[in-house]
């Protein structure tokens, strides 16, 4: 008779064997005592098994009853210390930076903004400063919006944090296109509004050269090599241009990023100019305030309102309605020149005030310009880079927490130095090239801006993503989410003591921090093209607990 | 599949999921100690139990959401601590080092019925925790996913990423490994009395 054999045995005690099979060994221990000894002994072995595996044998350890209480507390711990950092780093970059150059926007005509207004200053060139209240309200809505969906995609568990965010890009992209819909385009070699044209509603000019002799009921948005405008716009200017002249009427704001500008004409509410030269001319007329970011601005004309000047020479004869606040290299106040208002200038050496100057307010009230800022050297410096830090590990642990399946695919593309430097040096300088030459075009310009948002964010982001790798490599790989914030968190602070020693030669200070930029750029970049990649359908959630 | 003295909290688990504290509290305190049973009998140290059942409840905190809530809750626990001790051991290489693929190619000696029944008649079920310890980690693994969480063939396949057909071999090599474990122990017994 042919015995059982092991393996036959242990299935059927397992319950693994079909009924047959299961039949005929029964039938056969029933005749062979031999088989009917080795079934009992393997069920005893199992049962003697199953007894030692699930006898408690031991309580739990006193680490392990403490450990959840600990982890409490010591969660509470560095919650408290990382808020009350960034809190105060959060407070200390805005009483530095933000609130005074807030204050000087709103000298500058930009009254009645917030913080987030100013974050989104861009939309200025949209329709004005009026328009811009609602799409503060529709960014702040959409923000909500898309806050509101990440609470939904992590209660749901459906989609991707990425997808929505840059679903919620696109929404901004769209509502940016909106208004671009209205908008008359011209293009050519020379573009002219004639002077008999009579134009309802905004023009959008491109060309070499764009001239506007004619009226214009509305805004005009001009991209050219030169800008002339000597006839009438009811609304805004808003340019991008080599040369900008203006010896007619607008009746709204200029806004421009110009080479030059010169104001021969009449502006009827505010001028803010990034340029290298400004001149209003004699007969030259703005209504409410200046606001340049020049090498040069000279105002031989009249100012409505007060003048706030970023500019390397300040040279005033004419009339300035309100007051000045001036930073730069030089203010010149010729005998001509009368200001009705307060003169502040913050300078490397007083202002040259000529006699007959008439400055209602008083003598100009100096201030000399430090080279170096009070953050940049000794304990503050340090103090700051701390904060930074904190601030840093913040926003990182939230976007862990937030999207951690993009951020572990962004470390992995990170660990491959080589392609992400690679990208991060092509992707990141090439960028905001293209976004600024797509905004020649009517479409580009939300574009535009998007890109830049977004890669703005990127490189923001990027010091994260290279900390993360950098406590990886430290720590040692982990698939636990806070071991990863905890990571994240250690290479944050290593980043941070590197550069700190690395400040005493600043050159080698800058260069690290442009390749840690660039590292981590293009390793997010890695990162979202792996994920929005045509034909491939990423999967947004670990598989290994499903 | 179930483990002793736990019973489904399905109101817990679905305020923990909620992020009620409390809730992940009461979790803990009743899974825990079976979870650190479980990592004492599948990985060599008690240090290592102990870091394992903390790492493994992170885990499940982060990963409560993707519990699907009509399976077992005791099921998804083991599963994931399956996984995070198997991956453990496979770091530290000695998942399948060259010894224990020899050793999975010879054939198996076909027991001695009446030896087996006293050899097992003998042992105690302390003698068989300390013969686990001396076990070759897959054979240790599958024992303690069949035994102890009592894990279907299919899952314990899944967890120790061997196919299905092949999840009886693995236990049957375990049981061996076992006996000859016990076996020394016997000797030694034998040779200190």
């Amino acid at each position: 008779m042919k015995h059982l054999d092991e393996m036959t045995c242990v299935l059927y005690l397992e319950g693994q064997l079909d009924r047959t099979r299961a039949q005929e060994l029964m039938a056969h221990t029933q005749e062979c005592g031999e088989c009917k000894v080795l079934l009992r002994a393997l069920e005893r072995e199992s049962r003697l098994l199953t007894r030692a595996m699930l006898e408690v044998d031991e309580p739990l350890p006193a680490r392990l009853a403490a450990f959840q209480e600990r982890a409490r507390r010591s969660l509470q711990w560095v919650w408290m210390v990382t808020f009350g950092l960034a809190a105060s780093g959060i407070y200390a970059v805005y009483t530095s930076y933000v609130e005074p150059m807030q204050q000087r926007f709103e000298q500058a005509g930009f009254g009645g903004t917030n913080l987030l207004g100013l974050l989104i200053f861009q939309g200025a060139f949209w329709k004005g400063w009026q328009s811009m209240i609602s799409l503060v309200e529709v960014l702040a809505l959409l923000t909500m919006a898309g806050c509101g969906a990440l609470v939904f995609r992590r209660w749901r568990r459906r989609g991707s944090a990425v997808a929505l965010i840059m679903a919620g890009l696109c929404a901004v992209i769209s509502m940016f296109a909106v208004p671009a819909g209205a908008v008359e385009v011209r293009k050519g070699e020379t573009v002219e509004v004639r002077k008999d044209e009579n134009i309802k509603g905004d023009m959008f000019f491109t060309g070499h050269r764009i001239s506007v002799a004619g009226t214009v009921d509305g805004d005009v948005y001009a991209f050219s090599q030169d800008v002339e405008v000597s006839g009438h716009i009811t609304g805004d200017l808003i340019t991008g241009a080599q040369t900008v002249r203006v010896s007619g009427t607008v009746d709204g704001n200029i806004r421009g990023f110009s080479n030059t500008v010169t104001i021969a004409g009449t502006v009827g509410r505010n001028l803010m100019a990034w340029a290298q030269v400004v001149n209003i001319d004699p007969q030259g007329k703005v209504g409410r305030s200046v606001t340049t970011f020049t090498q040069t601005l000279g105002i031989e004309g009249n100012v409505g309102g007060d003048v706030v000047a970023f500019n390397q020479t300040l040279r005033i004869s004419g009339t300035i309605g309100g007051g000045i606040e001036a930073r730069g290299e030089r203010l010149v106040l010729e005998s001509t020149a009368v200001v009705n208002g307060p003169v502040k200038f913050e300078g490397k050496k007083p202002a040259d005030v000529s006699e007959g100057a008439k400055l209602v307010f008083g003598p100009v009230q100096f201030s000399e310009l430090k080279t170096e800022h009070k953050h940049d050297s000794g304990v503050w410096y340090y103090f700051w880079r701390a904060l930074w830090s904190a601030a840093f590990v913040l926003y990182g642990l939230v976007l862990i927490y937030l999207m951690p399946s993009f951020s572990k695919e962004s470390s992995r593309a990170c660990e491959n130095v080589g392609a992400s430097l690679g990208i991060g040096v092509l992707a990141g300088i090439s960028t905001p090239i293209a976004a600024a030459l797509v905004c020649a075009t009517v479409i580009g310009i939300p574009l535009g801006i998007a890109s830049l948002m977004l890669w703005l964010t990127m490189i923001f982001t990027a010091q994260v993503v290279v900390g993360t790798v950098i406590g990886r490599w430290i720590l040692g790989p982990t698939e636990d989410l806070w071991g990863r914030i905890g990571r994240m968190a250690l290479g944050i602070v290593v980043l941070g003591v590197i550069v700190a020693v690395l400040h005493q030669i600043a050159f080698v200070e800058f260069l690290f921090k442009v390749a840690i930029a660039l590292w981590g750029f293009g390793a997010l970049g890695i990162a979202l093209y792996k994920r929005f990649r045509p034909g491939v359908v990423a999967s947004s959630v670990a598989p290994a607990f499903s | 599949m179930s483990a002793p003295g736990i019973t489904e909290s399905t109101q817990t688990i679905v305020r923990a999921r909620a992020g009620d504290a409390e809730a992940w509290g009461d979790l803990y305190r009743e899974y825990a100690p079976a979870i650190y049973r479980f990592c004492r009998r599948a990985l060599p140290t008690k240090e290592d139990a102990e870091d394992a059942t903390m790492d493994i409840f992170m885990k499940v905190r982060d990963k409560l959401n993707q519990y699907d809530a009509s399976r077992p809750f005791t099921a998804w626990l083991y599963k994931v601590a399956a996984n995070y001790c198997w991956d453990l051991l496979r770091r530290r290489k000695v998942r399948q080092d060259k010894e224990t693929e020899d050793l999975d190619e010879l054939p198996l000696e076909h027991p001695d019925p009446d030896q087996l029944e006293q050899l097992i008649e003998k042992r105690t079920s302390e003698e068989v925790r300390s013969a686990l310890q001396t076990l070759s980690p897959r054979a240790r693994m599958a024992l303690v996913l069949r035994y102890y969480s009592d894990m279907s063939y299919d899952e314990i396949a899944d967890s120790l990423g061997v196919r299905r057909a092949f999840v009886g071999v693995v236990l049957l090599r375990a049981r061996h490994e076992m006996r000859h474990a016990l076996e020394g122990k016997a000797a030694l017994t034998a040779g200190a009395s």
